[in-house]
């Protein structure tokens, strides 16, 4: 295994790839079965555990199986290793024990990582490093059950021998549910991603205790705990109880105790849910989004406990260990349960949505208003560098940041005096700013905490992001090319930074309109105004979700960005996919229908600008750190993401809902125009997934189902009807439900009129029930929710 | 910015700026000199150092920015790191350790050989005056062969860092030196 060192030289096609393991090319053509694809109740399949998916479902019980993320059974460990280090007087830092057995060859720099500079001054203090634990090229960790390659070779295996069970006992089931099995399983797959294994993410606590009766008067030790959870905060409080005892009692049975009790933590109940539905739970304030699934959960779970008589609300007690009871969350957002250490009950809280790149519990909110504040009240202006400053010289310092970390740029986080969890939590941040939980690449070259040791490995990797403590890096601005001071909040841009070169897009840019160049907008990026409106919702108080759904909004606009600035500039796009039907050619607007048989074959896609003018002026102004993200990591692994994950994970391929949903929000069209789109969407949404998909476009912070809801009030009939069709299936999908309710009295109203006027006329199907009803459940829709949609709620 | 500002009273009072750097071998006392200097008067009970210590300090004018790393062998390595920018080197020797002599002499000669602390004044405290055993002054500088460095102004103090003895003389001759040295640049 290798520590700690993410070299991975960017040679042309991505970096990120690792060609053996990528399933990804079946899903470059989307199958059709996808489209078909109707899966109420299941979600992925988490694909990793044998045993989980051959409990079969009884024949009677019709809901498809809820897979779980994180099986009670499954050979994937919580916690991977347990670690202890100390500070020996003559030696320096060594590694005293390791749980279940040695990690690393390399156990120095583990044991230099997990005593942090200037330790000494503070009794306790929390880091967070990386490893880049590389299983297989050494037999080292044969012994270790969760080992990552194993697991892929038993995966492979298991797929076939699944579906034969699926098929031999569960005879029933029609064939296209074990082909969507497949197809989900290998989809999840693929979401693992093509970086190579998983980080292997440790949390360490440091203790010095002053001690007069050892030589030179105290003993600094640490504890670690490594794992391939990104949530690895939840730990915090037991490795504080570990490490207490530890003092107490030196031995790796201490360490054992640790081991065992965090494994023993139960986050079975947990549904997996695929890359939609995390979209959609992440962006809605919900609190019982997919609850559904839950609870389904917890009926599997009383099945599989062996009980006969299962009863949701009074789980039978389980036939192993002290009876957790299986409760469904508060706040689907987060599952709990708890770690029994020393039969001291500690309760944690597992996010139930994992986004790549999102790791630890740092605050985006922190980290904007430390280098807010002082820009506000004594602005800095920046040297010029076209990839950072791309609003001029008082870009935003957090601009500064993003745009360093999108064009890979090496970046220091300094907190002199600070602890060393204080930089580390800066880092995760930073990570989470640049990434939006869509990008990727950034984690696997981040140093949450590192120091002078291993300052020459750290100078071999291109655009790292490291936290240190050691004010020296200051004075060595060879070494990076931001250096974000955590104590000042002021960011500086090296004067050894290379020189941004000049690019086809520049060019083509300069060449196009050099009128317009310095058109009247101060602001043409929108950065300014971006960050007015995060400083004023965090002053808002609007919380750290909100902020990161801006955060993700904006990346998810970068890059839609950069798509329409390839189709400019090079004619096509690497990060879009093109649908059927769909022309790249710029001179075919957007809404004309190239099928006049098929409403779904409306055309456009990308980004909506209100007008030409705009969306030249937003492109000139990013030509720069547009280019510059393109040759870095984080895009090449984009690419791959989009062929691998972010399309097909999309069942509608045409229209592009996300295009055409943009133009109903920014543009006044015309009311034809309006009506084809309404006719489209009704066309093409028509099952679970679709409506998913639809909903990730919709989320309530942009007004929900607003835009779509204005349909009903179209001139056209035929507009009407299909609008309130499109609503009804949305109104009865377990997630739309909660944007249905949301949707104002007013569009409520126009629907069961709607609704009202084509039962007059005879049409169409069952009895829609009294209006008064519409504000209370959305059940009381369901008879006639069966003409459209394939029953799923019950 | 803050630091334009501070240089700028520093020219109109004639206050200096001095960056300092403290090595030696583990246990050598550097660390208890530092927090002497900044807190006179005081006792000063240290642990071993993990990583390093900075202050700063100001004495008869000049603020003297004292960084203090860590000694241990295996981490002396990094101690390059900080030679960029360094004004003085105050090299901290165990004055009773005789067996370690030869070590320290080998440590202090590939430091003020390196090409970015050529221009470096040194100082070395002869520390642990206090315990029994302890060599002079003038055996120090025989054992650490100074008389053998050219073009490099050096001077070596007696201290007993845990009294406070010495050690402000040692830091008013890096005082009286820089100043001389200030006009040549």
């Amino acid at each position: 295994m290798s520590i700690s060192l993410p070299i991975r030289t960017s040679d042309g096609t991505g970096n990120s790839s690792s060609p053996p393991k990528s399933t990804g090319l079946p899903h470059l053509s989307p199958s059709p079965s996808f489209i078909h694809k109707q899966s109420p109740r299941s979600s992925d399949n988490s694909g990793l555990h044998r045993s989980a998916s051959q409990h079969i479902v009884p024949p009677t019980f019709k809901r498809r199986r809820c897979k779980s993320q994180y099986p009670h059974d499954s050979p994937e460990r919580h916690v991977e290793f347990i670690l202890v280090a100390s500070f020996h007087i003559d030696r320096g830092p060594i590694m005293e024990h390791q749980y279940p057995g040695p990690i690393s060859s390399d156990e120095g720099m583990l044991a230099e990582l997990m005593l942090p500079d200037q330790t000494h001054v503070r009794s306790q203090d929390w880091t967070i490093f990386f490893l880049h634990k590389d299983n297989g090229a050494d037999g080292e960790d044969e012994s270790a059950p969760g080992n990552k390659k194993e697991r892929k070779g038993k995966k492979k295996e298991r797929t076939s021998s699944d579906d034969d069970d699926a098929e031999g006992s569960a005879g029933a089931n029609d064939d296209s549910e074990i082909t969507e099995e497949e197809e989900e399983e290998a989809s999840s797959d693929e979401e693992d991603g093509g970086e190579g294994p998983p980080l292997m993410y440790v949390l360490n606590l440091v203790n010095t205790k002053q001690d007069n009766t050892v030589k030179r008067g105290a003993v600094v030790k640490a504890m670690a705990i490594c794992t391939r959870h990104s949530f690895l905060h939840i730990y915090k409080p037991i490795l504080l109880l570990a490490l207490e005892d530890y003092f107490k009692n030196p031995y790796p049975e201490t360490l054992e105790a640790l081991y065992n009790a965090v494994n023993a933590m139960d986050l079975s109940p947990m549904p997996k849910l695929n890359l939609l539905e995390r979209q959609i739970l992440q962006a809605t304030n919900s609190k019982d989004m997919f609850i559904e699934k839950f609870e389904q959960m917890v009926h599997q779970r009383a099945i599989e406990d062996g009980e006969n008589e299962f009863d949701e609300d009074n789980p039978p007690s389980p036939k192993r260990g002290p009876a957790p009871r299986y409760t469904l969350p508060r706040d689907t957002h987060e599952f709990e349960s708890k770690i029994i250490y020393n039969d001291i009950p500690i309760p944690v809280k597992v996010p139930t949505v994992i986004w790549p790149e999102i790791v630890g519990d740092f605050s985006l909110v922190k980290l904007v208003q430390i280098f807010s504040a002082p820009h506000a009240t004594q602005p800095q202006p920046f040297p010029l560098h076209p990839h950072l400053t791309t609003s001029g010289p008082l870009t935003h310092p957090i601009i500064v940041l993003v745009n360093a970390m999108l064009t890979q740029k090496r970046v220091i986080f300094l907190g002199h005096n600070r602890p060393s969890g204080e930089v580390a939590e800066a880092v995760l941040a930073a990570c989470a700013l640049a990434s939006g939980g869509i990008l990727r690449g950034f984690t696997r070259h981040a140093f949450p905490y590192t120091d002078l040791t291993k300052i020459d490995d750290l100078l071999r990797v291109p655009g790292f992001i490291a936290g240190v403590t050691n004010p020296t890096f200051a004075n060595h601005p060879e070494w990076w090319d931001v250096l974000c001071d955590l104590p000042t909040g002021r960011i500086k841009i090296s004067n050894h930074i290379e020189a941004a070169p000049v690019t086809d897009g520049q060019l083509y840019f300069q060449q196009q309109s050099p009128v317009t160049a310095t058109g009247l907008n101060a602001d043409p990026t929108g950065d300014n105004l971006f960050m007015e409106d995060v400083l004023r919702s965090i002053a808002n108080r609007y919380g750290e979700n909100a902020i990161r759904a801006k955060w993700r909004a904006y990346i998810t606009k970068f890059t839609r960005t950069a798509a329409a600035f390839e189709e400019i500039v090079y004619g096509a796009s690497n990060i879009y996919i093109i649908g059927p039907n769909e022309e790249l050619s710029p001179d075919s607007p957007s809404g004309l229908q190239s099928d006049p048989g098929d409403p779904t074959t409306i055309r456009g896609h990308g980004y909506v600008w209100p007008d030409e003018a705009s969306k030249q002026r937003e492109l000139m102004a990013s030509v720069s750190r547009i280019e510059g993200w393109r040759t870095t990591r984080s895009y090449y692994s984009f690419i791959q993401d989009i062929a691998a994950m972010y399309w097909p994970s999309r069942p509608i391929q045409k229209p592009d809902l996300h295009h055409h949903h943009d133009r109903l929000r920014t543009l006044k069209l015309p009311a034809y125009d309006a009506g084809q789109i309404y006719l489209a969407f009704s066309h093409a949404i028509k099952d679970y997934a679709g409506i998913c998909q639809l909903l990730t476009v919709t989320p309530e912070s942009q007004a929900g189902l607003f835009y779509l809801a204005m349909g009903l009030l179209h001139p056209d009939r035929t507009v009407r009807e299909a609008t309130a069709d499109l609503l009804e299936r949305i109104a009865l999908h377990p997630a739309g439900r909660h944007f249905w309710a949301q949707l104002n009295r007013f569009a409520k109203t126009a629907y069961f009129r709607i609704k009202r006027q084509r039962d007059a006329a005879g049409n169409s199907s069952p009895v829609v029930k009294s209006p008064s009803d519409s504000i209370g459940p959305p059940q009381s829709l369901v008879g006639v929710a069966m003409s459209g949609v394939r029953s799923r709620g019950s | 910015m803050g630091g334009s500002v501070s240089k700028i009273m520093g020219k109109i009072f004639g206050t200096k700026e001095m960056r300092i750097l403290m090595l030696g071998l583990d246990a050598a006392g550097k660390t208890t000199i530092l927090y002497k200097l900044k807190l006179t008067n005081q006792d000063v009970t240290t642990i071993p150092t993990v990583g390093f210590n900075v202050e700063s300090v100001t004495y008869k004018n000049v603020k003297f920015n004292v960084w203090d790393v860590g000694g241990q062998d295996k981490i002396r390595p990094l101690w390059r790191h900080y030679y960029s920018g360094t004004q003085g080197l105050i090299f901290v020797v165990d004055s009773s350790d005789t067996s370690r002599l030869e070590e320290a002499r080998s440590e202090l000669h590939k430091i003020i050989n390196d090409r970015e602390m050529k221009d470096a004044l040194l100082l070395v405290f002869a520390n642990k005056q206090d315990v029994p055993g302890h060599l002079s002054p003038d055996e120090i500088i025989s054992a650490l062969k100074l008389h053998s460095l050219k073009d490099k102004v050096w001077y070596v103090a007696p201290s007993v860092a845990t009294e406070g003895t010495g050690i402000f003389e040692g830091l008013a001759w890096l005082s009286n030196n820089v100043k001389v040295q200030q006009p040549q640049k």
